[in-house]
């Protein structure tokens, strides 16, 4: 087990079979994951040039005319490795629903309005320190087809590419206080408590800006130690 | 006492907004090398094709070593990044990596998979991808073969991927 690159996959990530979220039903394979040497994926990874993310890309409410509607607030947190070093320089995308829970996209047919001033995509690179921010706005919940009356509670994606291969994590970071996150499958899929309790961000009003904006903080843990590059 | 990680989650089906990159299906290098065109397919466990699935192609450069870090507002050296269409097929333009069994390191993201999938696809004849130590534990596997594209004309390779069922493809724990 010392071998793979992440052995504790199946204490930390969701089931690739997971019954209660259908969608897993014809597509998660059914033989073995075969285990590869981890040295092959821990070892650095993509370099994304500092020019793909532009000046402003990680204020999602400002990508209209004129201001989103709903709650704009301030998200910042820290991406670590295993030992708590700071994962430098490294591109974190989110995308998200609007204050309706609508995503900007030509697949939502949920029969909430668009908001023209809220594409919902953002983009930054994290600090020497392993710091990220953005600004947006809380993203709503929304209906889908799990089930009758099945809805997804309010989440923001993360896509995440860190240092190496075996850092990559594509995510959700969730709402505190959220009653809709006892009924979702995709929340629950992921068997420990505690694990699930580090997709969910923190109130942190001292983070926002006064009179303007909330603040929520959310700090990333990415795998794969060995790899994270002290010295870029 | 070691950090515990973030748990994955599904891509959903709504990724295309925040993640679409531009030409993310070609593929570039500081070197130059020989071109080669992977074209994929990707099925279900009902043989339905996956339509809304993310792609991503990690590989050596042409002269076998990690790619040097893209340039100017370009996407990273040697990754691509694409979505399958609605009749389950990608398209990845890239140089054949060095190595003695080229391939390249395949992650796929889509609603379903509440983890990646991560697998290899070879441009290399099957022996010497049996040859390869990294799949000792597999190498007299006839699963083996799923991680090893046809050649289809003149600098092109076609590979069919099955998420479940007959012919599945092998898929690694990382």
């Amino acid at each position: 087990m010392n071998d793979m690159t992440r052995p504790d996959a199946n204490t930390i990530d969701p089931p690739l079979d997971f019954p209660a979220y259908q969608s897993t039903h014809l597509r998660h394979p059914k033989q073995p994951l075969v285990a590869i040497p981890a040295r092959l994926l821990d070892v650095p990874g993509p370099t994304v040039p500092r020019g793909f993310v532009k000046s402003g890309d990680n204020d999602l409410t400002a990508q209209g005319k004129g201001l989103p509607l709903g709650e704009r607030m301030v998200l910042t947190g820290r991406m670590l490795d295993a030992d708590g070093r700071p994962i430098r320089r490294a591109l974190i995308e989110v995308w998200q629903t609007n204050a309706s829970g609508r995503y900007m996209h030509p697949g939502d047919q949920h029969d909430a309005p668009l908001d023209p001033n809220f594409p919902g995509i953002g983009r930054t690179f994290t600090d020497d320190e392993g710091r990220y921010r953005f600004l947006t706005i809380r993203p709503g919940a929304y209906p889908w087809q799990n089930h009758p009356y099945a809805w997804r509670p309010a989440h923001i994606h993360f896509s995440l590419l860190g240092n190496a291969p075996v850092q990559r994590l594509v995510t959700q970071m969730y709402f505190p206080g959220d009653p809709m996150l006892d009924l979702d499958p995709v929340f629950h899929g992921v068997p420990d408590a505690a694990a699930r309790a580090r997709m969910v961000c923190k109130l942190a009003l001292d983070t926002g800006i006064e009179g303007v904006a909330t603040g929520y903080s959310f700090d990333i843990v990415l795998g794969g130690a060995q790899s994270t590059p002290l010295g870029i | 006492m070691k950090a515990q990680r973030n748990p994955s989650q599904t891509i959903g089906p709504f990724f295309h907004v925040g993640l679409e990159w531009k030409d993310g299906g070609r593929v570039t290098f500081a070197e130059k090398g020989q071109r080669v065109v992977l074209v994929g397919r990707i099925a279900d466990g009902a043989g339905q094709p996956v339509g809304d699935a993310m792609v991503e192609t990690w590989q050596l450069s042409p002269d076998g070593r990690t790619p040097a870090p893209g340039t100017g507002s370009g996407h990273p050296h040697g990754m691509g990044r694409v979505q399958t269409s609605a009749d389950g097929s990608f398209r990845i333009e890239t140089l054949m990596p060095g190595g003695e069994a080229p391939h390249l390191e395949v992650t796929f993201f889509a609603r379903g998979l509440l983890r990646g999938l991560h697998t290899r696809v070879y441009l290399a004849p099957e022996e010497r991808v049996r040859a390869d130590p990294a799949l000792a534990s597999i190498a007299r596997s006839p699963r083996l073969r799923t991680l090893v594209a046809k050649p289809a004309g003149k600098d092109e390779y076609h590979w069919e991927v099955r998420l479940q069922g007959e012919g599945e493809t092998v898929f690694f724990a990382v």
